[in-house]
């Protein structure tokens, strides 16, 4: 990186925390004010907040990734978002902020009982905890393998900017915070997808990188085949993506902690609402510049491996130079495909465009089985399965061919997301340690004050936490990416759950418990005998614990509980 | 066994904007489909 990309990206990761820290200065008082932000935020604020902290550093650089190698249909994921956001919007947020709760499991506790509460807060400390660690963790490595630079430094400076800000100003500098990462972040976004057009040949026109693009299935935004084994398709989008986004949204701290900070119900509705119109756009623009960044790719010869290491140990290997030279060749022949079918397009050939277009996807596949056989190959000199370099794509090109400044922009937006999602995980943390298990099991009966400054000590506590847990992350192997799902398995019960104490006035305590149970089994049993994709689990996990929650309610007639619904 | 909405999830305050939150929801919905529609046509045309 140049000196001025240094610059840029240091101004950028000072700027915004400072930013935070200065508009939140004056909501530190008191437990209400750091956790809370004293139910003073605007709508637009919890919004870009909200936004900010579900889109972690890696979302950008994997999501791009993707895009390149599998085209668009991962927007379908989102499908379900805004049908999430509309149903929390008329439910849960009201139902939260009359509670006058601190955390959605301190509601569970009015609803259910003790044990409900606890069980649902040390599965979240459980799972946020690591995937605090991790959300620090993966753009180091990824920083690491491209700069060279010491993933262990790289982790340590991002978590302790992170932990600076966040024990500092609580809820309402992460969240001030936030908005200005999302502005740089959207700004990033735009300067690059700018850039690579601009990068392109004179001869190609942003419609012509679009109808490239389209050609070879990169622009495949719609799936309308039901497939259960399927990831990405229409269905488990709107069925199964409502039902994550309902269990992430309406059930996990990191994000309920951001519309409970609201000046009113009306002004946390606006907030969920605004991602509901603005988060599929979203993905779809930044899946757009993964998409335009591989018909760069057609007319500047790509690596066979993006990920420079592998690359590397993959050239010393016999048998590359053949995959290389296979690579090479079907290179050629797609750039001349490519470039005889914006021709035929032009002159309006219809013969010469049938033929090139033939020639330009065989072309593409034969590109493709190059690069399966060149990871393989690595997999094979490695002894292990699921090497991916997806993520590494976006970066090595930016790297390589974005001008002097736009780089520090474009890293300052990688670690600012990674700064965003980390410090609402933190601040979520450290509220339902304090609410949920030290002022519940305790100390009930302690000052404000007392509470603040625990509040501050277990956010210290959590980030030091995820900096340790980012530092030996490497030596984890696998099983960052088991931590990486382990909210998915957790998920689809507690909206089980909250489905429970919401809507069914007559299930108690007992049958929660118990379902939950049940439905946590059920994912466990899918996960390990099924091959449904996991974007089902959400389904099948909340309706198994409804379910059975009402079964065993009704079995257990005599089933009392102490505390009276709400 | 009763499936019910809780008297909680009713707030007096009206939106800002297209009178009643019934009306947002239904935007946010119609904006949604709206957006699956242009994706699809758009998915077809480029293929």
């Amino acid at each position: 990186m140049s000196h001025i990309d240094w610059v840029v990206m240091v101004l950028a990761m000072i700027a915004v925390p400072s930013f935070g820290l200065w508009r939140g200065r004056r909501n530190r008082r008191n437990v209400n004010d750091y956790l809370l932000a004293s139910k003073t935020m605007p709508w637009y604020a919890m919004g870009l907040s909200i936004m900010a902290t579900q889109a972690s550093a890696i979302t950008f650089i994997a999501t791009t990734g993707q895009a390149y190698v599998d085209g668009m249909r991962f927007v379908q994921f989102y499908f379900g978002l805004p049908i999430a956001m509309v149903i929390l919007a008329s439910t849960a947020v009201p139902i939260f902020h009359k509670a006058g709760v601190y955390t959605a499991y301190e509601y569970l506790e009015r609803r259910f009982d003790a044990k409900t509460r606890a069980l649902t807060s040390i599965v979240f400390l459980v799972s946020r905890g690591m995937a605090a660690g991790i959300a620090i963790y993966a753009p180091a490595i990824v920083m690491s393998s491209i700069f060279g630079w010491p993933d262990r430094i790289t982790t340590l400076i991002i978590g302790l900017v992170c932990v600076m800000y966040t024990t500092t100003g609580g809820i309402p500098a992460v969240t001030w915070t936030d908005v200005l990462q999302m502005s740089v972040i959207l700004s990033g976004l735009l300067l690059a997808v700018m850039t690579v057009v601009s990068l392109m040949p004179h001869s190609v026109s942003f419609a012509d990188a679009v109808y490239l693009a389209g050609a070879v299935g990169k622009l495949n935004v719609v799936d309308l085949k039901l497939d259960w084994n399927n990831r990405y398709n229409l269905w488990s989008g709107l069925f199964g993506g409502t039902f994550l986004f309902l269990g992430y949204f309406g059930c996990d701290q990191s994000q309920v902690q951001r519309f409970l900070t609201g000046k009113s119900v009306a002004q946390s509705r606006l907030s969920l609402l605004f991602n509901a119109m603005a988060k599929v756009p979203m993905q779809f623009f930044i899946l757009f510049v993964g998409a335009m960044v591989f018909v760069f790719y057609l007319f500047n010869q790509p690596p066979l491996l993006f990920q420079k290491v592998a690359m590397k140990e993959l050239a010393a290997q016999p048998g590359y130079a053949q995959i290389q030279t296979q690579f090479d060749d079907a290179f050629s022949r797609r750039l001349h495909a490519a470039e005889s079918l914006n021709a035929a397009r032009k002159d309006g050939d219809s013969a010469a465009l049938t033929s090139a277009t033939s020639d330009y996807r065989t072309a593409q596949h034969d590109a493709d089985a190059a690069r399966a056989a060149g990871i393989k190959l690595y997999q094979k000199t490695q002894g292990q399965s699921g090497f991916s370099d997806t993520n590494y794509i976006f970066l090595s090109f930016v790297t390589k061919y974005f001008p002097i400044g736009f780089v520090g922009l474009v890293i300052a937006v990688i670690f600012t997301a990674a700064m965003s999602s980390s410090s609402g995980e933190l601040n979520s943390l450290a509220a339902v340690s304090v609410m949920d298990i030290y002022r519940r099991h305790f100390r009930p009966n302690a000052s404000d004050h007392h509470y603040l400054v625990a509040s501050r000590i277990f956010t210290a506590l959590w980030g030091t936490w995820a900096v340790a847990f980012a530092q030996y992350a490497r030596h984890l192997g696998s099983l960052v990416e088991a931590v990486n799902q382990v909210g998915s398995f957790f998920y689809p019960v507690m909206l089980g759950t909250f489905t429970l104490g919401f809507f069914f006035k007559r299930v108690r305590g007992g049958s929660a418990f118990w379902a939950l149970l049940i439905g946590e089994a059920t994912i466990v049993a899918c996960a390990i005998f099924t091959k449904i994709a996991f974007l089902w689990y959400n389904v099948i996990g909340a309706v198994v614990v409804v379910v059975f929650g009402v079964l065993i309610s009704r079995l257990n007639g005599r089933e009392l509980n102490a505390l009276p619904p709400r | 066994m009763k499936f019910k909405l809780p008297d909680a999830a009713f707030d007096p305050e009206p939106p800002p904007i297209l009178g009643s939150w019934r009306n947002i929801y239904i935007a946010a919905i119609a904006w949604l489909v709206f957006l699956i529609v242009l994706f699809y046509a758009f998915t077809r045309y480029f293929a």
